[in-house]
């Protein structure tokens, strides 16, 4: 009995082994792209799924296939990408994220054939290696300024943000965040005449996940006056969101103040279009997407792009945005089509609502940031960090 | 070697298990046919990618390497009838220990041995509290290790932002130095000679388990408490004995994870490479028995799934979820002991119904 | 700090200690029958996704509840069977739960459009008792009745009696009648139940939204309560407020300008562990489990 289920099992294992062969290249319209990721994975509320949209967009428009690698832990990312460059099937390797970095790094070298790109990242130069970074630290002085100015004028004296794990692209976002209050604060002072002294409520939650952190966090810094929480934690913003809306069912409301600002991708839709004021756009897709683009034009080149406000890689949302994201949102189920036009009306009377003048200044700041005029500190500087909040304090 | 026991009893359980793992892969086949995807070319995946080139079973065998010691801290600690879940923050202590040799400056040769010792510490000084704790106040262990774990977690993140941080690179600590990085054994699958540090230690778990009277009393304290205590043997020092070999096992797995899987050699914000070692020793351990020689085969066992998985997501392309629900079905599977023994029982009830 | 803040921690605390708390009630009764599901953490996270579709499908959070204690049935019916009829190891049966889970709601999420996430629209989550100072979750009072009822079938019932018999000497009560794994069996159904419960609290109450982590860990924090409960529903409740309280101040206090020169966010972030361990250190001490907790009962 025993050897029978033996030899069928020895059977069985040959009949995969033989009818597999060797992996078989599929063939494909315009080309097959791998899309390799860290453990934060698909669903992460950020820039992994800012990447994947930019992918599924490729398929969609280019025509390429896409097939997405996640990974159990870190020691998979080296494996994962030397199996995909290993199998010559892949016309582009695109790797998401900065932990990514030294995996990429070796597999870059071994691989000098296969091209590979990598979002978050720009150090490394290698010549089949396109590195395309963001500047987040210019979106977060812009979201920051916007803050502020917001804040004072519905009289609140705090702005809050609520981070993740505190690692030094964090500190992006803080810094930014913290040169645009000031800024924000100053602009104020200037166009209205009265003294603005919004102050920064900050804290580093240590996680990406638990997001019962962001609503006492928030709850905490809604206690102690702020107008605007700015989410840096991924999918902590529900938790952050869920505070807000609790806070203003409270008082019998349903739009903001006190608003929300969203991160990476667009999240001005949820809150029913009147609790998120607006969204710091880290515009992964777009890198993903033309980074798969210049593989099917023949453009592709090695080196290092840096997306930032000056080319649409960041950017605060706006009304098209808005729209993009609903069609997302609907066709993905998350929101009802009916819901769209409420929505986007409420949307527009929350920005309504807000004196054309604050709108003007943050596209002044925006042009100064474009054309180098202003100077947001910080590109990665862990031990800077505490210089930069000496000098931009709460 | 084992207790004596008729070679077709030592074959049973290794049968049942793999019965065990064919009716959960079943089950993972109609998962995947209900969600579209082809099983067949699926698993194919699963088997090449695991042990179907030299490579493969290197990751495969890397992937093990730490988890081995993780189970067998979680092994020694059921024999010896504790429920020693802390391997995950030993793990972390371990492997930042294992970093900070580096800030020692030794002269070349001593760095990895000097880094394996602190590792080892360092996973006592996490684990002897708990044991202490148990000791002194009845603390039970569940409790006291899911603690441990989590303020290890945050004790490492602040290690690595502020103590151990690299100046170059804010997001992980120092590097390990060269001198104490274990070597690839392949120029290309991440396998290193941190294996054979795990089956060494495999060996003199074994040996003290099964050979020494210091693992006779453990035993024998795990199996009857009272009984082993009225022949003298002091039940105290079976509980500090089991938490000081855990804790220097997975302190231990800590160093090695760190010390030599390419191409990090630090330890990273948020501690991705190490991560959820200690509780995938635990699944290890229990598949294996928590037997040393079957937690070898449940971490290769582990090990493959991780590696082929890895695979079926690019090939037919499963997705990555997929592929942990199906892991999670294998094991559920694993759950059920004596399957033949089983449907035989259905069976003859059914056959005795009118 | 001022009372609005106290107030405000309160509350979270309240509101945190619920989801643990409840899985402690019911893995305390499990535990009182002698089996040990490790799996409560998979049991919340399956639970959460399910409640927020029955919610969302039947227009009604009340039906979210009760879809999420009904796959909390299931999945204890599931790990009740494999540990009593089949004899299977409960370790092993709570680990491949957990991992199902992890896989499960991630790939649901996956397919149903929305990345990451899915929203509770706010009309069919558990309406808020508002209370001037605050908003309270109805659930917070339920959590408190299933606590003293918990502990009421425990010592005061004949079916408690049987329950803890059969954890205790599941010989002996076979022989004075007692169907032992129809006990059990329906000790892992109503953890299940109350796991359910929590989950579901998560998802259509607490935070509005599934996500593929949303548990965060809160099963295994709940099998520590029922440590420090000694399987004792009321100090469940004790055990879950403690930890949600220093849980919740924590997180508030860290925001506080002039904390982080003081400390740093990682020591304030350990402190309901550092002092849930010492309660238990310092006050409870010994626990007393069931005698024959885990082990499979095989009738000679």
């Amino acid at each position: 009995m025993k050897a029978g289920i033996i030899r069928i099992a020895s059977l069985v294992v040959a009949l995969f082994v033989l009818a597999g062969g060797p992996f078989v290249s599929s063939a494909s319209a315009a080309g097959k792209v791998a899309l390799v990721l860290d453990v934060g994975g698909r669903g992460d509320l950020s820039f992994n799924d800012m990447g994947f949209k930019g992918s599924d967009e490729a398929q969609a428009k280019l025509g390429v296939e896409v097939v997405e690698i996640q990974s159990n832990s870190a020691a998979d990312y080296l494996p994962n990408m030397q199996n995909a460059a290993r199998s010559g099937q892949f016309d582009l390797i695109v790797a998401v994220g900065f932990l990514l970095a030294d995996a990429m790094a070796e597999v870059a070298d071994q691989f000098p054939d296969q091209k590979f790109a990598i979002i978050d990242v720009t150090w490394l130069g290698k010549p089949n290696l396109m590195e395309i970074g963001y500047e987040e630290n210019k979106g977060s002085a812009i979201v920051g300024a916007l803050s502020s100015m917001v804040a004072a004028h519905y009289g609140y004296d705090k702005i809050g943000v609520v981070l993740g794990i505190e690692i030094p692209v964090l500190y992006k976002f803080e810094a930014g965040y913290r040169y645009g209050m000031h800024w924000g604060n100053a602009k104020y002072a200037e166009k209205t005449g009265k003294k603005s002294n919004v102050g920064l409520l900050w804290t580093y939650t240590g996680t990406f996940s638990d997001i019962a952190k962001g609503k006492a966090a928030t709850e905490a810094m809604l206690a102690q006056g702020a107008g605007i929480i700015y989410n840096v934690a991924g999918p902590l913003g529900i938790g952050d969101l869920e505070a807000i809306t609790e806070h203003l069912e409270a008082k019998n409301k349903s739009a903001g103040p006190p608003f929300m600002i969203g991160v990476d991708a667009n999240q001005d839709y949820l809150g029913d279009g009147h609790r998120v004021l607006a969204s710091m756009m880290k515009r992964v897709d777009f890198g993903v997407y033309s980074a798969i683009e210049s593989v099917v034009n023949g453009t592709f080149k090695g080196g290092v792009q840096i997306l930032g406000p000056h080319n649409g890689g960041i950017a605060m949302s706006g009304k098209q945005d808005l729209a993009d994201f609903i069609q997302f949102g609907v066709s993905g189920g998350a929101i009802s089509a009916s819901d769209s036009g409420q929505i986007t009306s409420n949307w527009d009377a929350m920005r309504k609502d807000i004196p054309q003048w604050i709108w003007d200044a943050v596209a002044e700041l925006q042009s100064e940031i474009s054309s180098g005029a202003a100077d947001v500190p910080c590109g990665w500087c862990p031990d800077t960090i505490g210089d930069i909040r000496a000098k931009y304090p709460d | 070697m084992f207790a004596s026991k008729s070679l077709k009893k030592q074959i049973e359980p290794i049968v049942e298990s793999l019965l065990a793992g064919l009716v959960g892969l079943v089950i993972g086949a109609l998962i995947m046919l209900a969600f579209g995807h082809n099983p067949l070319a699926a698993y194919r995946s699963l088997l090449l990618g695991s042990v179907g080139s030299v490579y493969s079973v290197a990751e495969s065998l890397a992937v093990a390497t730490p988890l081995i010691l993780t189970a067998l801290t979680f092994a020694v600690a059921m024999r010896g009838g504790l429920f020693n879940i802390g391997a995950e923050g030993q793990v972390y202590m371990g492997s930042l220990a294992a970093v900070s040799v580096g800030l020692l400056h030794l002269p070349a040769p001593f760095n990895l041995i000097v880094a394996l010792l602190a590792a080892m510490i360092a996973g006592i000084v996490w684990s002897l509290p708990v044991a202490l704790l148990k000791l002194g106040r009845g603390v039970h262990e569940v409790i006291s290790t899911i603690m441990f774990n989590w303020i290890a977690h945050f004790f490492a993140f602040y290690l690595i932002a502020n103590v151990l941080t690299d100046p170059k690179r804010g997001d992980r600590t120092i590097s390990i130095i060269e001198s104490a990085r274990l070597t690839r054994i392949l120029p290309t699958a991440t396998l290193n000679t941190g294996l054979f540090i795990s089956l060494l230690t495999v060996a003199i778990i074994l040996f003290l388990l099964w050979r020494t009277s210091t693992g006779f009393e453990i035993r024998a304290a795990g199996y009857n408490p009272h009984a082993s205590h009225h022949a003298g043997i002091n039940i105290r020092k079976q509980v500090l004995r089991v938490f000081l070999i855990g804790g220097a096992v997975a302190g231990l797995a800590g160093a090695i994870q760190v010390m030599g899987r390419p191409p990090y050699y630090a330890v990273m914000s948020g501690m991705p490479q190490l991560v959820n070692l200690g509780f995938d020793g635990i699944g290890v351990a229990m598949i294996g028995r928590n037997h040393p020689i079957g937690i070898v085969f449940a971490a290769l066992f582990f090990g493959g799934l991780m590696v082929g998985g890895r695979i079926m997501q690019f090939d037919p392309g499963v997705p990555f979820e997929l592929v942990r629900v199906i892991e999670g079905v294998i094991i559920l599977a694993l759950a059920v002991p004596e399957l033949r023994r089983q449907f035989s029982r259905l069976k003859g009830r059914w056959g005795r119904k009118e | 700090m001022e009372l609005a803040h106290l107030w405000g921690i309160l509350f979270i605390s309240l509101h945190a200690m619920v989801p643990i708390t409840l899985a402690a009630i019911g893995e305390s009764i499990e535990e009182s029958a002698g089996l040990f599901n490790i799996g409560l953490e998979g049991i919340l996270l399956l639970s959460a996704l399910t409640g927020a579709l029955g919610a969302q499908a039947s227009g009604s959070a009340v039906m979210g509840l009760v879809t999420g204690m009904a796959t909390g049935a299931i999945v204890g019916l599931l790990f009740g069977f494999i540990s009593t009829t089949l004899r299977g190891s409960q370790l092993i049966s709570g680990v491949g739960i957990n991992l199902f889970a992890l896989g499960f709601v991630a790939l649901m999420l996956t397919v149903m459009g929305a990345p990451g996430f899915h929203s509770v629209a706010r009309e069919v989550q558990v309406a808020l008792i508002p209370l001037g100072v605050g908003n309270l979750s109805p659930l917070v009072l339920v959590t408190v009745v299933l606590a003293i009822l918990a502990w009421w079938l425990l010592q005061r019932t004949q079916l408690g009696i049987w329950i803890r018999a059969v954890g205790e000497n599941p010989a002996a009560a076979d022989v004075a009648g007692i169907r032992v794994n129809a006990i059990r069996l329906g000790a892992a159904i109503a953890a299940g139940v109350f796991a359910g419960l929590a989950g579901a609290y998560l998802s259509i109450d607490w935070f509005g939204a599934v996500t593929k982590e949303i548990t965060a860990g809160r099963g295994f924090i709940a099998l520590a309560i029922v440590v420090f409960s000694g399987l004792n529903p009321l100090l469940a409740l004790l055990g879950g407020f403690i930890f949600g309280f220093f849980d919740g101040l924590a997180t508030w206090v860290a925001t506080y300008p002039g904390i982080k020169e003081i400390i740093p966010w990682q020591f304030v972030a350990m402190a309901p562990y550092v002092v849930t361990l010492a309660v238990v250190a310092g006050a409870i001490g010994r626990v007393r489990f069931p005698s024959a907790l885990g082990v499979p009962y095989v009738r000679e």
